[in-house]
């Protein structure tokens, strides 16, 4: 299931889920480009862990709602490293406001980089691919593609609209030996929500809290890591994985079944 | 039905399924705002019917895309009409376009008219309906919310988008009494030329896939929204109706409806 010395670009590498993902392909060997667009401190932290591990990876920066930022990344990293094999789409913005928060701004914002980003970078690459006659596509959405959030409307609009781009760029794209498919995350920790320090009194009773809570609603009694998308975005990316397409993977220990 | 006179805001009043709901629902003494974009001149047939059956008929062109136009229908209808009862978001924007060399202001154009109207319409709705613990949203969406068209991405996500606007909606203003419900529709005569795609045999022999070998109507679409929106109803929530005669479950070309001898041609 070897990825190696394939040119992979993944979005948003400067934390969480593309942070994990980036890691993981850069350690089997692929060539990676890391992007971000505010978060420069992490996606330092991604090459400089990809460096100890002897990874080969190179920093591109770019807003992706703006076509001329992805298409000037794009020409930066076939320049440096050749045409791209495979592209992870994964910068995404979520905002956490209610239906009556969300505006036609909000909207705005969270289509243009959520849903016209992903296709945009699709579109970006699609040429060289095209060139090779092959490319691996991974879409990095959401159960709340399918399920709803009850904290983000706006957000769930967008994960449903991935859904279909999923769909229709794997019958477009095809016939070109290249495959489109969609990774849908539960809860994954990245990290950033509810810290226990360790020098909390109730630390204990909190950690105690925290297994019980993923005992009773992950069947596999744990929360997700960027690791486990990590795992199943390099199959993806692997020529293993050459009759899978426009398929959407459930990934969340089985807690959607409950 | 049997139930009292509605209040109802159409967003698509010109086209086949809004002029089918016009007639259904002035069946039932419904009383209606219609957003049109031709100012009524395309379904002035049904506006006539409306209006001889007792209805009041309000007609506006507004852009539902833009911030203020959703709210502007809802505060007239409120004002003009009584309090809002339904609202049916109809917008069927479709612009074809490839994924690889498609355009972004023809996907802008699809994702503002269908997703983005149906977000600030649902908004609009809901900031009303709310205070009342009452109110139906229904969002006429497509087939196309689940299966690819082949023809325009911006078309499927945007009605993927909705699908899970409904949900949210569903759980968000069900807490405050109102129902949201989604129908996904197709196939209706004519999608085989307005889907036309290379990608996908979908539409090829459409009719005899569905096995009734019946296409859909827009009367069927009005039966059905007006179910949803009656009190009989009333447990219906966050649901999605697939209405497209089981053409969906359709799979390969292994079995078609044949036409039976005796069977008029």
């Amino acid at each position: 299931m070897s990825i190696a010395g394939k040119v992979v670009l993944v979005t948003g590498s400067g934390t969480g889920i593309g942070q994990g993902i980036a890691l993981e392909m850069a350690k089997r060997g692929a060539i990676t480009a890391l992007h971000y667009n505010r978060s420069e401190a992490g996606v330092l932290q991604t090459k400089q862990q990809i460096d100890e591990a002897g990874g080969d990876s190179l920093i591109v920066q770019a807003d992706v709602s703006k076509q001329k930022d992805i298409a000037a990344m794009v020409r930066q990293i076939e320049s440096r490293a050749g045409e791209i094999d495979v592209l992870v789409n994964n910068a995404a913005v979520q905002l956490n406001y209610d239906l009556f928060k969300h505006d036609g701004e909000t909207f705005d914002r969270m289509f243009d980089t959520n849903v016209k980003g992903y296709w945009q970078c699709i579109q970006a690459v699609v040429p060289g691919m095209k060139r090779k006659g092959s490319g691996r596509i991974i879409l990095i959405s959401s159960v709340h593609a399918k399920r709803p959030t009850d904290f983000d409307p706006v957000y769930a609009m967008t994960k449903g609209a991935i859904r279909m781009l999923g769909r229709e760029s794997a019958i477009e794209l095809a016939p070109y030996g290249i495959t489109v498919n969609t990774i849908e995350p539960g809860a994954v920790d990245v990290g950033k929500y509810n810290l226990i320090l360790p020098d909390d009194p109730d630390a204990e009773k909190k950690r105690e809290a925290r297994r019980k809570h993923h005992q009773e609603k992950f069947p596999m009694g744990r929360v997700g890591l960027p690791l486990d998308v990590a795992h199943l975005a390099c199959f993806l990316a692997s020529d293993e994985s050459e009759y899978m397409t426009g398929s959407a993977i459930r990934l969340d220990g089985g807690s959607m079944l409950l | 039905m049997n139930q009292p006179a509605q209040v109802i805001l159409l967003t698509d009043a010109d086209n086949p399924v809004g002029k089918a709901m016009i007639r259904r629902f002035a069946g039932e003494g419904a009383h209606f705002l219609l957003n049109s974009e031709s100012n009524g001149t395309a379904a002035i047939a049904e506006i006539d019917f409306a209006k001889a059956s007792g209805s009041k008929v309000i007609v506006r062109n507004v852009d539902l895309s833009a911030d203020a136009g959703a709210s502007e229908l809802v505060l007239l209808a409120e004002r003009e009409l009584g309090p809002l009862d339904v609202l049916i978001h109809n917008n069927d924007r479709l612009v074809s376009m490839s994924i690889e060399g498609g355009p972004e202001p023809s996907y802008r154009e699809v994702i503002n008219a269908n997703a983005k109207s149906a977000f600030l319409c649902a908004r609009a709705a809901g900031k009303v309906m709310a205070p009342r613990e009452s109110g139906c949203i229904l969002f006429v969406s497509s087939i196309h919310a689940e299966k690819p068209t082949g023809s325009s991405f911006a078309y499927s996500a945007s009605k993927g988008a909705i699908k899970m606007l409904a949900k949210e909606a569903a759980l968000e203003l069900g807490r405050h009494g109102i129902r949201v419900n989604t129908i996904e529709v197709g196939p209706l005569e004519g999608d085989n030329e307005r889907f036309q795609s290379s990608l996908t045999t979908l539409y090829r022999s459409y009719d005899t896939k569905v096995p009734s070998a019946r296409l859909g109507t827009a009367e069927d679409i009005a039966n059905v929204a007006c179910f949803l929106a009656s009190e009989e109803a009333r447990y219906v929530n966050g649901a999605d109706l697939r209405l497209d005669g089981g053409f969906l479950l359709h799979y390969m070309d292994h079995k078609m409806k044949q036409p039976r001898s005796g069977d008029s041609p």
